[in-house]
């Protein structure tokens, strides 16, 4: 049994647990093991002073659902190796709040240009600034806040 | 002619791609080695902007999700904020609610059927499609006054009531729409060309489901019968009867015998829910418009809902404003295509338009 740090519901009654971040991987290839088998979605949000990720569970044969969470700075263990479905929602996570996934196989942005300055979740994100894309021929996108330099 | 493999691009500006998908196909002859998705050409952060204003400013973004069953979106965000602020709902407006959710789901699954068909290189459908969603444009032109995107849903119930007017022209409608759309199913599933082409093709096991996080019409065609509506019942689909259509093949014509079940389904809870709609208020007074934008709450919420895609859901997190902190959007559409890879690999070339569409992506869900 992995420790739980704390345990909370949502406004509708789905169980939230925080685990610490070091133990994410075990904690989530358990709860595979007692029948979550589906990972609905990976998320994260920012709280200025840390970050945190949230995983979406549900187990498909009893109709139970978990929210997992955990308090990170930058960095947590990848769980592609337990769902194929968390490739996406990683390189998701990384591109739009800033969350490294450890051991990912492909940590590309995913929804932005790659190149792209800053993650637009963060709270602090400067809105007021435009970011210009220029798609060259090589397949590598560069982006600057210059207007010149692309569209 | 040993290192045959050639790399092919598809997409993003192609009719068959349903928006703006790009793959990157690495073929052998006419097999499929590799396929990689890229995304992202839609991307406006409709999360951002939601996190911006206040809560009911954030349904017109949510609105532009999912385009073709926009009631469908509003419906995942409006239960989300009601949960959240514990708000009481009328009788009435949910039974509306569950009426206009219905008929989009018709609209949305009409429009891919025809757009699949179009993509199988058959255009009579198309026509046949379109010609029975123009008539629930038009019921839902009558009601809400908008044909694509409504901002229908309000925190507290609907923004108009169901007139009489539009009762008939949905009743109109129930009557006739069983047998037309056998006869759009038969233009297609009685079709040799059709089915040889989407038999046995784009298949996706159980598995594959589960570790991908499909849900919806592509997850129950691949033997797994879940459906929100039934497995955590939100407004009245407690209250009504209905099947879960599944099948186990798992292919690209099993996906479709699913979608045109469901839709036969939609058409009874349809008729269910007029008889049954009660007299009453269709909005809580309480929740006036110039009251809406300083609504405050705190807390967190995640209501999910079953989207014509799949299961759709809003993670809300209040923080004691009237600006929602975090919306998170868990689109169905973006999970659904993460399985292309394993969807193409071993296939032909020709049976990639058939793979693709049969998920039927929307892009303004997937980049939101």
């Amino acid at each position: 049994m992995i420790p739980i740090e704390a345990e909370t519901t949502t406004k509708n009654g789905i169980k939230v647990v925080y685990v610490s971040k070091e133990n994410i991987l075990p904690f989530l290839t358990e709860k595979k093991g007692e029948g979550f088998d589906t990972l609905l979605m990976i998320t994260g949000v920012d709280y200025k002073d840390h970050l945190e990720v949230l995983y979406h569970l549900l187990s498909s044969g009893n109709n139970a659902r978990l929210i997992v969470k955990t308090k990170t700075n930058e960095e947590v263990d990848s769980v592609t190796s337990l769902w194929k479905g968390a490739d996406w929602h990683e390189r998701e996570t990384w591109d739009l709040v800033g969350v490294k996934f450890k051991n990912h196989p492909n940590l590309k942005r995913i929804l932005l240009a790659e190149g792209w300055i800053g993650h637009p979740l963060r709270k602090d994100y400067p809105m007021d600034k435009k970011q210009f894309v220029n798609l060259s021929d090589d397949g590598e996108d560069r982006v600057s806040y210059d207007k010149t330099e692309g569209y | 002619m040993e290192d045959k493999v050639i790399e092919v691009n598809f997409g993003p500006q192609h009719p068959s791609t349903h928006g703006v998908l790009r793959i990157k196909v690495k073929l052998d002859g006419e097999i499929i080695v590799d396929a990689q998705p890229v995304i992202g050409y839609l991307h406006r952060n409709a999360e951002k902007l939601a996190e911006m204003g206040a809560y009911p400013k954030g349904m017109i973004y949510i609105d532009r999700l999912d385009y073709v069953a926009a009631l469908n979106m509003e419906l995942g965000y409006v239960l989300a904020v009601e949960n959240l602020m514990d708000a009481q709902v009328p009788e009435r407006a949910q039974w509306i609610r569950m009426l206009m959710v219905e008929l989009n789901r018709e609209a949305s699954h009409l429009i891919w059927l025809g757009t699949h068909g179009l993509d199988m290189g058959m255009l009579t459908p198309f026509f046949y499609c379109f010609r029975e969603r123009e008539r629930i444009l038009r019921i839902f032109d009558e009601i809400t006054g908008s044909r694509l995107l409504y901002n229908y849903f309000a925190i507290g119930g609907v923004y108009s009531d169901v007139t009489p007017k539009a009762i008939e022209m949905i009743k109109e409608w129930t009557d006739d729409f069983v047998t037309k759309l056998e006869e759009i199913q038969s233009l297609l599933g009685k079709s040799y060309i059709y089915v040889s082409r989407t038999r046995g093709v784009g298949k996706l096991t159980a598995d594959d489901v589960l570790s991908y996080g499909v849900t919806g019409p592509m997850q129950r065609a691949s033997g797994i019968k879940r459906d929100v509506r039934k497995n955590s019942p939100y407004l009245f689909y407690d209250k009504v009867n209905f099947d879960i259509p599944s099948r186990t093949e798992g292919d690209v014509y099993a996906r479709f015998l699913v979608r045109i079940e469901e839709m036969r389904q939609s058409a009874s809870i349809v008729k269910q829910v007029l008889e049954k709609l009660p007299q009453g208020e269709f909005y809580n007074k309480k929740y006036s418009k110039p009251m809406l934008v300083r609504l405050k709450t705190t807390g967190e919420s995640y209501v999910p809902t079953e989207s014509p895609k799949g299961e759709f859901a809003i993670h809300l997190i209040g923080d004691g404003s009237s600006i929602p902190y975090r919306v998170r959007i868990r689109s169905p559409s973006f999970a659904n295509l993460s399985s292309i890879p394993t969807m193409l690999k071993g296939y032909k070339i020709a049976d990639l338009t058939a793979s693709v569409s049969s998920m039927d992506p929307v892009f303004g869900e997937v980049d939101r």
